[in-house]
């Protein structure tokens, strides 16, 4: 696992938003995101990061405090160190008052053509 | 990190969404592209066709004798230093022998070349007794189950350990490792060396196996 430098999301929800805040979770503390821009309302795009410098033991986007939260796809920049810059692209997940969701995927595994 | 306060998380049940990869070869090519991915630990390489090479099926080499009358397989055996094949659908995984040597690089084109040779010729690459013999869905789960039941889950009973069968497609077995085998040090360990061989002994047609576990989620691995 590479040291994550910074880490930027754009959150596309689907048919139920939720009022926010939009929170995640790094190595067991809940934190706003910085540069938060849109909103997570029915057909909103949220987008943010954190300048997190540090190892992603655990990263989770944490579901809303009550109610349902519907995200129809997310995707999520890594900048780490060792590693060149990557994006994820996730699927459609719901979140509620009991869930969060898992953000880290290790680097992609080179690949060379033969 | 930055000044911001953190504050400490709530207990909450961590859950996976899925990750989309991005389409390999987009656009679609009259020339035979191969990608080589070796694993981190350089234990194997996976070759990534735009084109299908066992559609709806996969098939295990374990070594040259098996590779008799199959022309793709009997080609890979002939180059030095390969040990083990799995074709699946459209992917390759080969192992080799010297256990020693991390840069795949000359393998690779070698095993490219091969590929391409092959492909671009359009003769049959598997046997076709391999699929004129192949079991039903129906059979191979059964089996499968059956090894599970009376053999393997058994054995991780003493660890706190139990394996699921989640899914059979064509001959392509997927499980889930749960209990004390889920984020346990020793599972990649006990899927290759005791799973695999359970599987590949009680149902000999059995495939690529899959194991879909999210070992970052275990709350009770037997080595933590």
């Amino acid at each position: 696992m590479p040291k994550l430098n910074r880490f930027n999301i754009r959150i596309e929800t689907g048919d139920t938003g939720t009022p926010g805040p939009v929170l995640f979770n790094i190595n067991n503390h809940v934190l706003p995101f910085e540069n938060a821009e849109g909103g997570t309302a029915p057909g909103e795009v949220f987008s943010g990061g954190f300048e997190i410098n540090s190892f992603a033991h655990t990263l989770a986007l944490v579901g809303p405090k009550e109610g349902a939260w519907q995200i129809r796809a997310m995707t999520v920049d890594f900048v780490c160190e060792s590693a060149p810059p990557y994006s994820v692209r996730f699927g459609a997940v719901n979140l509620d008052e009991t869930t969060e969701v898992n953000l880290w995927q290790d680097p992609p595994i080179p690949a060379f053509d033969v | 990190m930055n000044s911001t306060s953190p504050r400490p998380a709530e207990t909450r049940r961590m859950i996976q969404a899925p990750v989309l990869s991005g389409d390999l070869y987009p656009e679609p090519s009259a020339e035979v592209l191969i990608k080589a991915q070796p694993a981190p630990g350089g234990e194997s390489c996976v070759f990534r066709l735009n084109r299908e090479l066992l559609p709806g099926y996969s098939w295990f080499f374990p070594d040259f004798e098996s590779a008799a009358g199959s022309p793709l397989a009997e080609a890979l055996f002939s180059l030095d230093d390969v040990e083990t094949v799995l074709v699946m659908e459209s992917m390759l995984t080969v192992t080799r022998k010297d256990k020693t040597l991390v840069d795949w690089k000359p393998l690779a084109r070698e095993i490219g070349q091969v590929l391409r040779r092959l492909v671009e010729a359009g003769q049959p690459l598997i046997g076709e007794r391999i699929l004129a013999e192949m079991p039903s869905e129906e059979a191979i789960r059964e089996g499968i189950q059956r090894v599970i039941d009376s053999e393997v889950n058994p054995g991780v009973a003493g660890h706190g350990g139990r394996i699921s069968l989640l899914d059979v497609r064509g001959n392509t077995v997927t499980i889930q490792m749960g209990g004390g085998c889920q984020g346990c040090s020793a599972a990649d360990l006990t899927l290759k060396q005791g799973i695999h061989k359970a599987f590949r002994t009680g149902v000999p047609a059995v495939g690529a196996i899959l194991d879909e576990t999210d070992h970052s989620a275990g709350l009770n691995p037997y080595f933590s």
